[in-house]
């Protein structure tokens, strides 16, 4: 190398473990192109996300604990709900996600790496300096004050003239780019880096559910990004494509946006649908049910999400001829999404099932996403929708689904994967204690805003009057938040204590069935020397139990 | 006058009713008639066409309704289409055998010539000015404009699904890619059904009242506004579900066929030890 550039600090052996203090300093991190470590940053990105989404969210439910309070003006609030949305949904939900993606993908196909590092290391940064963009709004003289999805004539300078809604776009138009980079990254690794003997028939569901997740993200994704343009030029430039007042349309941002977002809530759930296909089977010893319809289901969820986006709109005046298809299309899409209950129902079923921490969060998702599903295919029903829009039933169902769908599923994948990235084991009794303290703190925060929002409480407004049972309820509901909130203080008091002090895992202390469970914990900077033939979805447990292995048994588990 | 009843609208056009003998008569020469499944999918195609072309349907999109217009052409482009192609036979009688593998070798080989036509055949006749002329003389019985209009949409429709459904399962497209094939072209058809739904009244001048040559009627009372949304929605929201569903038959023949199973990716840079 010449002696001008840079000396950049490369690993020499181990990669280090999940703590940022190296040997050879952070320098060696912020520059890393390896897709491990870039996973773990995805990951960490995401806690401290999480921490402050979560913290805005708290201010957010102190405010409503009771009725007629002013802790907040309305200004502030609308900065603190529409920060606290776009945060979990952009960069603690996506990153995560993607966290587990970037580090697992590789280690699961039988690749050293992914087929573009640099690529994938730009990915992540992109992400991480489009977060910091959205939070560099408060110094910058306030923060969006729209809602997440940021509705037309509301993110117009006439009703929103602070940068706010300027920096939203910057940093959701970075952070885009690097999750369309990033599904770029994954499509071509998946199709062209696998183990040689590895066909798309014996992939592992997680690696499938990307793969459908990534095309959903190269398809979706412009929409938004070009959304975003359209507003810029609207507030920067005075276009005029979403003011109605000269000729633009509001509803167009709504189309633009439910195009792009619609098929978000699938980006967000097909990649834990994956986790969850990898959880339930290594915990019940027992292969996969109807490892075929898994991923058709997948595809029919995609292809499906892209048909149903008008159902956020129903009460924008849309006509009942265009509500009426799109009715119909939206109940159409609890189908695919149901087979998949019963792909895990019956992969448990008759299972010597082994009740950790990982596992009883993939059977509490079942109960909890189901109340998600089922509240959500009742807006698919007009009348419902018209009653219960933009009341506090949306606020119960969106969070059934992100948390105890989207969520639960990371929260799953975490226990369940963190023995292999961290090469330390997690204490399982405090781990139980978060189990509980979360399920409890959830379903106490959301469960009584069904009741809510039936009673007609308006959603994104700061406060409201002493009508009849508002109070307690709303009070029960902070009380779950806070719970929650102490939930995931214990979770982050587990990692902490767990990277420190936790007793050494071995490489494969779940007894799975996937390539990443051959290597060591934590992997080698180099994953694999060598990896066995693939001859079946359960390749590392054929090679543990030669004599029972799947592929022997093709009439019994297919090949 | 008194109309007759909806009901009883069966109109016949002379080119249209030479067009199904003809197509009768080489269905004949290829097949010979012999084997059940094909003669089922080709009447079933045959049943339909009369539907969208000879039927109240046909009448009613003639005179009063863009929707049931629009009905007919999705019957046209992806039922009675992908039925014909159905309907060949994977051996045909000479001297048709040659032609048809060779054609089924070119579409194999350059499958997007199969996309274009389809989608362009389906976006071509709904360029308003296309669309409106399209009308011109429809109703006439010796008017030659149904059978082209008809007879492209047919072709295309055949065309198009000829990769998937073709008669040499060996030329069949791989079942992925055909979900790719098959979804870009839901999306192209999202579109047009998008912009039939919102555009403006004025956008297609046939189904207004005073130039439909049935002015002012409207038998079911359906405004004009509802009229074209539900024209839109159709190719929007239905026709995707035709193409999902093909989607899912694919993939249901991957996974039941096992030559698919020993496809492998490029190697890896891995040095891969088989125990």
């Amino acid at each position: 190398m010449e002696e001008n550039y840079l000396q950049v600090p490369e690993p020499e052996q181990a990669l280090p473990d999940l703590s940022i203090s190296s040997s050879q300093g952070v320098l060696q991190w912020i520059s890393s192109v390896d897709h491990k470590q870039i996973g773990i940053m995805y990951l960490w990105l995401s806690v401290l996300f999480l921490v402050i989404g979560g913290l805005e969210v708290l201010v957010v439910r102190l405010q409503l604990a009771v009725p007629n309070n002013h802790l907040l003006s309305p200004e502030a609030y609308n900065q603190l709900f529409t920060m606290h949305g776009t945060t979990m949904i952009f960069f603690v939900l996506t990153p995560a996600i993607f966290g587990f993606a970037t580090y697992l993908l590789p280690l699961m196909i039988g690749a050293n790496d992914m087929a573009f590092p640099r690529l994938n290391a730009f990915s992540f940064w992109a992400t991480f300096f489009g977060g910091i963009l959205l939070y560099f709004s408060f110094l910058a003289g306030g923060a969006p004050d729209a809602g997440w999805f940021n509705y037309a004539p509301l993110n117009q300078y006439n009703y929103s003239s602070s940068p706010g809604i300027d920096y939203y776009c910057f940093g959701l138009l970075l952070s885009g780019i690097g999750t369309v980079s990033a599904s770029v990254n994954f499509v071509v690794t998946i199709l062209k880096f696998r183990i040689g003997s590895m066909s798309l028939k014996q992939m592992p569901l997680f690696v499938w559910m990307i793969l459908i997740n990534s095309f959903l993200v190269l398809a979706a994704f412009p929409s938004l990004n070009a959304a975003l343009i359209m507003l810029l030029l609207d507030r920067q430039l005075h276009a005029h494509f979403f003011s109605s007042a000269s000729g633009g349309s509001a509803i167009l941002w709504q189309h633009l946006f439910w195009l792009f977002g619609h098929p978000e809530v699938y980006i967000l759930i097909l990649p834990i649908f994956g986790i969850f296909s990898e959880v339930f089977p290594v915990y019940s010893r027992k292969p996969i049910f109807g490892y075929a319809f898994v991923i058709g289901s997948g595809v029919a969820i995609a292809l499906l999400a892209f048909g149903v986006w008008v159902h956020h709109m129903f009460a924008t005046g849309l006509g009942n001829t265009v509500n009426n298809f799109f009715a119909a299309s939206s109940l159409l899409i609890g189908v695919p999404t149901g087979v998949k209950i019963f792909n895990w129902l019956a992969t448990m079923y008759g299972g010597a099932i082994r009740f950790k921490v990982s596992m009883l969060f993939a059977i509490a998702f079942l109960v909890e996403f189901t109340i998600g599903g089922l509240s959500g295919v009742s807006f698919a029903i007009v009348p419902i929708d018209w009653q219960l829009t933009d009341t506090y039933y949306v606020v119960a169902h969106l969070h059934y689904v992100f948390i105890g769908g989207s969520l639960f599923g990371l929260f799953s994948g975490l226990f369940y994967w963190f023995p292999k990235i961290s090469g330390k084991m997690l204490d399982e009794q405090l781990s139980r204690w978060f189990f509980w303290l979360f399920v409890a703190g959830f379903n106490l925060t959301f469960l009584v805003q069904h009741a809510l929002g039936a009673m007609g409480m308006p959603r994104r407004v700061y406060t409201y009057p002493n009508l009849p049972g508002w109070a307690i309820l709303n009070l029960i509901s902070t009380v779950g938040g806070f719970l929650m909130a102490i939930a995931v203080g214990l979770l982050i008091y587990i990692i902490v204590k767990g990277i420190r002090s936790g007793d050494k895992a071995a490489a494969d202390p779940w007894d799975a069935n996937t390539l990443e469970w051959m290597t060591s914990s934590p992997p080698e900077l180099k994953n694999f020397d060598r990896v066995m033939p693939v001859k079946s979805t359960r390749p590392y447990r054929d090679y543990k139990r030669p004599e029972d292995a799947d592929w022997k048994k093709p009439n019994k588990y297919g090949k | 006058m008194e109309m007759k009843p909806i009901i009883y609208q069966w109109h016949f056009n002379l080119f249209v009713v030479l067009f199904l003998a003809g197509l009768i008569l080489l269905y004949y020469r290829i097949s010979g008639f012999k084997r059940t499944n094909n003669n089922l999918c080709f009447t079933l195609a045959i049943l339909l066409f009369l539907l969208a072309e000879c039927s109240p349907l046909h009448f009613l999109g003639m005179h009063y309704y863009f929707f049931a217009h629009m009905i007919s052409h999705i019957v046209l482009l992806l039922m009675c289409g992908p039925l014909l192609v159905l309907s060949i036979p994977d051996k045909c009688l000479d001297p048709f055998e040659n032609g048809i593998s060779a054609f089924s070798k070119i579409l194999s080989k350059y499958s997007w010539i199969a996309w274009l036509t389809g989608v362009l055949v389906m976006w071509f006749w709904h360029i308003p000015a296309i669309f409106d002329a399209s009308f011109v003389a429809m109703n006439k019985v010796t008017s030659i404009v149904p059978l082209i209009h008809a007879g492209s949409m047919l072709f295309a429709g055949a065309v198009f699904s000829w990769p998937i459904l073709g008669p040499d399962k060996k030329l069949h497209v791989h079942p992925l890619a055909g979900i790719v094939y098959l979804f870009t072209a839901c999306v192209s058809c999202s579109l047009l059904g998008l912009l039939i739904t919102f555009a403006p009244l004025t956008t297609y001048h046939h189904y207004d009242n005073g130039l439909s040559g049935m002015a002012g009627s409207n038998p079911w009372n359906i405004s004009q506004i509802t009229d074209q949304q539900a024209a839109g929605l159709i190719m929007w929201v239905p026709c995707c579900f035709v193409y999902l569903t093909g989607c899912i038959y694919l993939l249901q023949r991957w996974f039941a066929n096992t030559s698919y199973s020993n496809e492998k990716s490029i190697d890896l840079k891995t040095t891969v030890h088989h125990e």
